[in-house]
């Protein structure tokens, strides 16, 4: 469960990207953020998992506060969040295998663990066949796929997408909405961000709308 | 838990391992730099370890030796005894019977065949003095003070240059502790620069290492194991090099020492040294390591 308390955030030099916002996202809930870009998506993402702290209100993620942990607990609940990125953020000096394991690795589990978990999780979004392949290699849309694989790899109660379809054409961001719907279908609760509201049409979940780092309204799950 | 955790260490010395074998030429010259460095102050005390043994045997606290006549019998020698022990100069009084003396040359010096062939004791009955006072001109006072009670034969005050030779080597001591605290500096920054650049190529790594749960400790350990394993790799070449030039320098001093006189040998570090050496190397890299990642995750942006 995620839980915003007239959240808000203000970067040093003033700027306010985030005013006063209260929602709550429950447990294996679909939650979809959307507005123009500096709306303020991206801080709330930020401040859903912790990699940036609220400036006033306060943030609660799965009961806890994120603005009363230490950094070694901000990293232990990160490691239960599955973070996708915009800009995927993978490495490129090493395998498709090596980047879906780097969770893992980072949670120090075993070998056989590790190889055996990786390659479900390339399996679920598609990748497996390519699994000793270079990242530079991927085109755009198995990049974003291969970014999922490694959110989900640790099997997170929480997924945390920024503008997963961002860069792709409808349909890679298709598959791409497809493959979050059906891991909340699983319980897990998701939580994304994106400007194209096209892109939600047919998905069935709550939407956040931000305009000017404010909220406008949240409208309930549509189906 | 126990396991999980001596598990992550495993997996960080691996990969510590890892990057050290994907840079081999850089990683050996480091290896080498503080090598060599280290080098210098373990080769001084080594050295300075072996005059000290030469000198061990020497009471540098100020004594005055008094010979007396070779011919002066035991009782001459008890009432000058007497005379030492009562003057209020004198903190203590050694006696040394010529038979003591003679016996004590036999047992250590090569002069053992020369002395048995002598029907003989060529050697006179003598005091070991310690004054009360160091200052010279005192001293000099009881010199001739001693001297002029009958059967003294000879008065000795020998003791200047084996102060002279302490003094020496407590400064030579001083300035080696100096340079090794220099060096174990320069040696922690080495370190702390190889690690700074092993950060910036895995700036991309760490980063998304840490959002997506990494703890400090953990993108920490690595790095710690690289400085301690670059260390310790360090403290092995220059231990080598240690053998090396010790062994060189013990054949030239064979090659200059009057072989009866003085039995003076190089000695090599003992392994308890060498453990100590390579322990403390490993530390500073691990100090380097620490100090530098430590660096890095308060100021990121230019590390």
């Amino acid at each position: 469960m995620i839980q915003f308390s007239n959240a808000g955030k203000r970067y040093a030099g003033g700027r306010e990207a985030l005013v006063s916002v209260s929602l709550q996202i429950d447990k294996g809930e679909m939650a979809a953020v959307t507005g123009h870009s500096g709306a303020g998506k991206s801080t709330l993402l930020k401040l859903a998992s912790g990699i940036d702290l609220a400036t006033s209100g306060s943030v609660l993620v799965n009961g806890q506060n994120l603005g009363a942990l230490r950094a070694a607990g901000l990293a232990a609940l990160r490691r239960n969040i599955g973070l996708v990125f915009q800009d995927h953020k993978l490495l490129f000096d090493r395998s498709v295998f090596d980047n879906a394991a780097l969770p893992l690795v980072i949670a120090s589990h075993t070998r056989e663990d590790t190889a055996r978990r990786v390659r479900a999780a390339l399996d679920k979004v598609g990748l497996l066949n390519r699994e000793k392949s270079s990242p530079v290699t991927l085109s755009g849309g198995e990049q974003q796929r291969l970014c999922i694989a490694r959110a989900i790899v640790n099997r997170p109660s929480i997924l945390i997408a920024d503008e997963p379809t961002g860069n792709l054409d409808a349909e890679y961001a298709a598959t791409i909405m497809e493959l979050l719907k059906s891991f909340n279908q699983v319980g897990v609760t998701v939580l994304l961000s994106t400007h194209d509201e096209q892109a939600l049409e047919r998905l069935p979940c709550t939407r956040i709308r931000l305009a000017g780092g404010r909220l406008a309204n949240a409208a309930p799950a549509e189906i | 838990m126990i396991r999980a955790y001596l598990l992550a260490h495993v997996q960080a010395f691996q990969r510590a391992w890892r990057r050290m074998a994907s840079q081999p030429a850089s990683t050996m010259l480091s290896i080498l730099v503080i090598g060599i460095a280290v080098t210098l102050p373990a080769g001084l005390y080594a050295f300075l370890g072996n005059i000290a043994n030469l000198t061990r045997h020497i009471n540098t606290d100020p004594h005055i030796n008094i010979y007396l006549a070779v011919g002066a019998s035991s009782e001459e020698a008890r009432q000058i005894e007497v005379r030492l022990k009562a003057h209020p100069q004198v903190q203590a009084v050694n006696f040394i019977s010529r038979d003591d003396a003679l016996k004590e040359m036999k047992n250590t010096a090569h002069l053992a065949d020369l002395l048995s062939s002598l029907d003989t004791n060529p050697l006179p009955h003598a005091f070991s003095v310690v004054p009360k006072t160091i200052d010279s001109g005192a001293l000099e006072g009881l010199r001739k003070e001693f001297a002029a009670f009958p059967r003294v034969e000879y008065v000795l005050m020998d003791f200047e240059w084996a102060q002279k030779l302490a003094r020496i080597s407590r400064l030579a001591e001083h300035l080696i502790a100096l340079i090794t605290l220099l060096l174990s500096i320069a040696v922690i920054f080495i370190t702390g620069n190889t690690i700074r650049l092993q950060i910036l190529t895995q700036r991309e790594e760490i980063e998304v290492s840490r959002l997506i749960g990494a703890t400090y400790p953990f993108i920490r350990r690595p790095f710690l194991y690289f400085g301690v394993l670059q260390g310790c790799l360090s403290g092995m070449v220059s231990l080598l090099l240690l053998v090396v030039v010790l062994w060189w320098i013990d054949r030239q001093v064979q090659a200059l020492t009057i072989s009866y006189l003085l039995d003076f040998h190089i000695y090599l570090p003992t392994p308890q040294q060498s453990l100590w050496l390579l322990g403390g190397i490993s530390l500073l890299g691990w100090l380097g390591a620490y100090f530098s990642t430590s660096f890095y995750f308060k100021h990121p942006e230019i590390a």
